[in-house]
């Protein structure tokens, strides 16, 4: 009697195994892909209507496949968007597709929460690597992997207080000046007593990139920190703070238009010179900008920062997800209208160099000399994304407490350096 | 193949410990992972960990489904009842799958499920080189199992990760409910380990003890049955030589004595010598008449008083009442009337033939069939029972060849499946007789 009764009960939890098993299939028919995204910009500038580049294309891609639904959850700040996602991940929830914020890329690739996408890539005849600039694909790429595909890219770029430099008698420098012509001009405007200084905010890590150096390599096997040529730029970025006379510049000391340049977001030169932004912010001075100064072993090359779109490694609709990825970077129209929604810079040359969009913008902006937009092509190209690896928050920490210490000591050079590389790469 | 020494309680409560423990890891991670993401912590934590752990759901299902399958596994081989060595090796197989299967779900938080498992398969398997294979493979799963160990091979977040989300305080009461649950699990299982072995020592011990006095038994049994044989033989010996000195010899000496007389007279006084050969037939007649009456003191009761079919009748239904045996008796051999020693050889050889089957084939079912062919008695008896392995005529079976031999028949035996067109098992023994029918002049 008693075997039957557990027969039975054994009977009934399997028709209950069953049943929910057999449950997702009687859900509702259609396919539900959800995406992961922020509201505002990233940025950090005024924007219109963050939603609407993504509504129009959810319209679009759901006019082009029938039975999907595309869904996102509004609301999510830039600054709660990493949180939002980790506890995404966490709760076993997260999109199947998502934006990929540049710090956040290195995490979410060594946890294995991105699909890797070169299989993708291959069996897509669509798809093609050379329409992107190369950095802005590089920097959705980790240890030769593609795991993103770049959707906005924003480039460092230099500040320039046309006020002051007018003040000095100093023409505003080309898109292609160097070191030399960077330290000249700091050194002519830096008036200690008056409160007036060369720059703010420029460290080794922009001198560096443009001294055609590279602080790890691709694959963050190796630290390159003793090279030559970050010593140099380390040695530049010394004597232009020795020009301050001990003093420790302000972001303020900027925003009151003493200080001649300060490097800053593509994105922040977007949004505040044209009306009626420009009239929030340094408004009282006139500025505009330029590439970075070139080192004498480099280019005008700056650093890029990419907002990325990856796919979630235990997504079930891969290929939706891929197709909706595409559309989002790939697509022209969709890129296209980042110029009127966002502050950024397509990743598609055909986009970013487009005559019509360039028209645009000049009319945009007042006057409309300063950067030319020809120069971006240039600018976009060039410039480097810094190498995600594994461990690659740790060794940069690691690597400007040593810079800081090379930096307090008077004269010693390199020795402190080459000690910082070997124990960098040992933890690499 | 049952379960022994282990009680089904003592198995259970190793089941529910483990349950417990189970349940312990999984509501951890389960309400750990809530409470991180409720207080925004979850962006840390992933990069602290830098993997990705599974949905919050999966740990519960993937290691309890496979764990209830285990235990329905582990009670329902004994409760189904199967046993058998095909069985025996997939369910072995099957219930170490499920286990390997529970702890992996479990990211190897805990592999204490291996030694549940030991001590059931300990139970079960009776074969000892395969149950010390099972043992070694078994504690391999549980020392790799450890997930220092284990973690060098697949990247899951450790559970300590867990744990260090809590404060100091609550983080050490929860690793001492971990590690109480752990060891309790450890401590029933060399409990377990321990009663199996003591108790199936004390089992050896009993049995060799019960095997000797078994030996001893059969040894007395079989002196005392020689002893009481010979003891009867002398018994009936001394009453056939009293019956043959009493009458017989009496009668005898009468007669020789009667015929010298006569001899002496017959020329003399023919006229007595006739008088004395009447008294020496009278005294002829009167000793064959004591012969005969010995002779009847030895034959069987049944016999004695009434019919040969009666008798029959009466010894069938005495047997089956006394021994509950089932008997079909057949009679097709017309009316039983034979010669006394005809009759007493039927009778003892119906007699001995049921009493063999019961003694020695332990049968329940007897068939007996008497058949009559002119003026050959055939009679056949089948037994449902163990038959025998090697003929071994015994007493009774000679002592019947024997009378049977004194009559002229002959008889056959063994058992009934050598025979090529009887698949049965048991005893088949058929006695043929050619019968003289009622002698006219033992009427006279």
């Amino acid at each position: 009697m008693n075997g039957t009764r557990l027969s039975r009960y054994a009977a009934f939890l399997l028709a209950g195994l069953v049943c929910l098993a057999a449950l997702p299939f009687f859900g509702p028919k259609d396919t539900v892909i959800r995406i992961g995204v922020y509201s505002g910009s990233y940025w950090d500038t005024p924007n219109g209507d963050c939603y609407q580049i993504l509504d129009h294309a959810i319209r679009r891609f759901e006019r082009a496949h029938e039975n999907v639904r595309v869904e996102y959850v509004s609301g999510i700040t830039t600054d709660f968007y990493s949180e939002w996602l980790s506890e995404q991940i966490l709760q076993g929830t997260e999109p199947d597709l998502y934006f990929v914020l540049p710090e956040d890329f290195n995490l979410l690739v060594s946890c294995g929460a991105l699909a890797g996408m070169d299989a993708l890539m291959e069996a897509d005849a669509e798809f093609d690597a050379s329409l992107y600039y190369q950095p802005s694909l590089q920097s959705g790429a980790s240890e030769g992997r593609q795991y993103a595909l770049p959707h906005e890219s924003v480039p460092t770029i230099m500040f320039v207080n046309k006020t002051l430099l007018e003040r000095n008698h100093i023409p505003v420098p080309d898109n292609d000046w160097t070191w030399d012509d960077f330290y000249r001009i700091c050194a002519q405007v830096t008036n200690v007593e008056a409160r007036r200084f060369g720059a703010y905010g420029y460290t080794w890590l922009h001198a560096l990139y443009s001294n055609g150096a590279s602080l790890f390599s691709r694959d963050g096997s190796a630290c390159y920190l003793a090279d030559e040529r970050i010593q140099d730029a380390i040695q530049f970025v010394k004597s232009l703070r020795d020009l301050n006379g001990g003093y420790q510049v302000t972001a303020r000391d900027f925003d009151l238009g003493n200080v001649a340049f300060r490097p800053f977001l593509f994105s922040e030169y977007r949004a505040y010179q044209p009306y009626p932004w420009r009239v929030k912010k340094y408004s009282s001075f006139q500025w505009d900008c330029v590439s970075m100064p070139a080192g004498p072993h480099g280019d005008n090359v700056s650093e890029l920062h990419t907002m990325l779109l990856g796919i979630s490694s235990r997504t079930r609709h891969q290929a939706l997800a891929w197709e909706l990825c595409k559309l989002l970077s790939l697509d022209e129209e969709v890129q296209k209208e980042l110029y009127t929604y966002s502050r950024g810079i397509s990743p598609l040359r055909a986009v970013a160099e487009d005559a019509e969009i360039m028209a645009r913008l000049r009319s945009e902006i007042p006057g409309g000399e300063g950067l030319g937009w020809e120069a971006i092509g240039e600018i976009m190209s060039t410039a480097v994304s810094a190498p995600r690896f594994d461990g690659y928050e740790q060794a940069l920490m690691m690597a400007e407490s040593a810079v800081s210490n090379e930096m307090a000591q008077e004269q010693a050079r390199g020795n402190g350096l080459a000690a910082a590389q070997r124990e960098i790469n040992t933890f690499l | 193949m049952e379960r022994k020494n282990a009680p089904p309680e003592f198995a259970a409560l190793m089941f529910t410990v483990n349950l417990v423990i189970l349940l312990f890891y999984t509501s951890t991670v389960f309400v750990t992972t809530a409470r991180i993401c409720r207080s925004f912590h979850a962006y840390e934590f992933l990069s602290n960990v830098r993997e990705m752990p599974g949905r919050p759901w999966e740990m519960p299902v993937r290691s309890l489904i496979p764990f209830a399958l285990l235990t329905l596994l582990s009670f329902g081989k004994y409760r189904w009842n199967l046993s058998g060595k095909n069985w025996n090796g997939i369910l072995c197989v099957t219930e170490i799958a499920l286990c390997v299967l529970t702890v992996a779900s479990l990211n190897f938080y805990y592999s204490g499920l291996a030694l549940l498992v030991l001590s059931d398969l300990t139970h079960y398997i009776q074969n000892r080189r395969v149950r010390l294979g099972f043992i070694i493979a078994l504690s391999l799963l549980f020392a790799l199992g450890r997930y220092e160990i284990a973690f060098s091979f697949t990247s899951r977040v450790p559970f300590s990760t867990y744990l260090n989300y809590y404060s100091q305080s609550v983080r050490g009461y929860l690793a001492g409910i971990e590690s109480v649950l752990v060891s309790l699990n450890v401590l029933l299982f060399v409990y377990d380990m321990i009663l199996l072995f003591t108790g199936q020592k004390e089992e050896n011990v009993r049995i060799n003890r019960l095997n000797s006095q078994l030996h001893e038994a059969n040894r007395r049994l079989r002196k005392n049955a020689v002893e009481l044989e010979r003891l009867t033989e002398t018994r009936e010996r001394n009453r056939l030589a009293r019956e043959i000195h009493d009458t017989l010899g009496h009668t005898l000496t009468g007669i020789v004595m009667g015929t010298e007389a006569v001899n002496a007279l017959l020329d003399v006084a023919p006229e007595e010598a006739k008088r004395r050969i009447a008294v020496i037939h009278k005294t002829a007649k009167e000793g064959l008449e004591d012969v005969r009456r010995s002779i009847k003191a030895l034959r069987p009761d049944g016999l004695e008083k009434r019919s040969m079919e009666k008798a029959l009748e009466e010894l069938i239904t005495n047997f089956h009442l006394t021994t509950s045996v089932e008997i079909d008796y057949q009679q097709c051999a017309g009316p039983l009337s034979f010669a006394s020693d005809e009759e007493d050889t039927l009778y003892r050889i119906i007699q001995e033939g049921m009493t063999n089957s019961v003694r020695h084939g332990h049968a329940t079912e007897i068939e007996i069939r008497i058949t009559r062919d002119g003026d050959l008695l055939t009679v056949s008896i089948r037994d449902n029972g163990l038959g025998c392995a090697e003929l071994e005529e015994g007493f009774g079976l000679r002592h019947m060849e024997e009378r049977l031999g004194l009559l002229g028949g002959s008889m056959a035996c063994g058992n009934r499946n050598d025979d090529s067109d009887d698949e049965q098992r048991g005893f088949y023994l058929i006695a043929s007789l050619p019968v003289r029918g009622r002698e006219k002049n033992e009427h006279d």
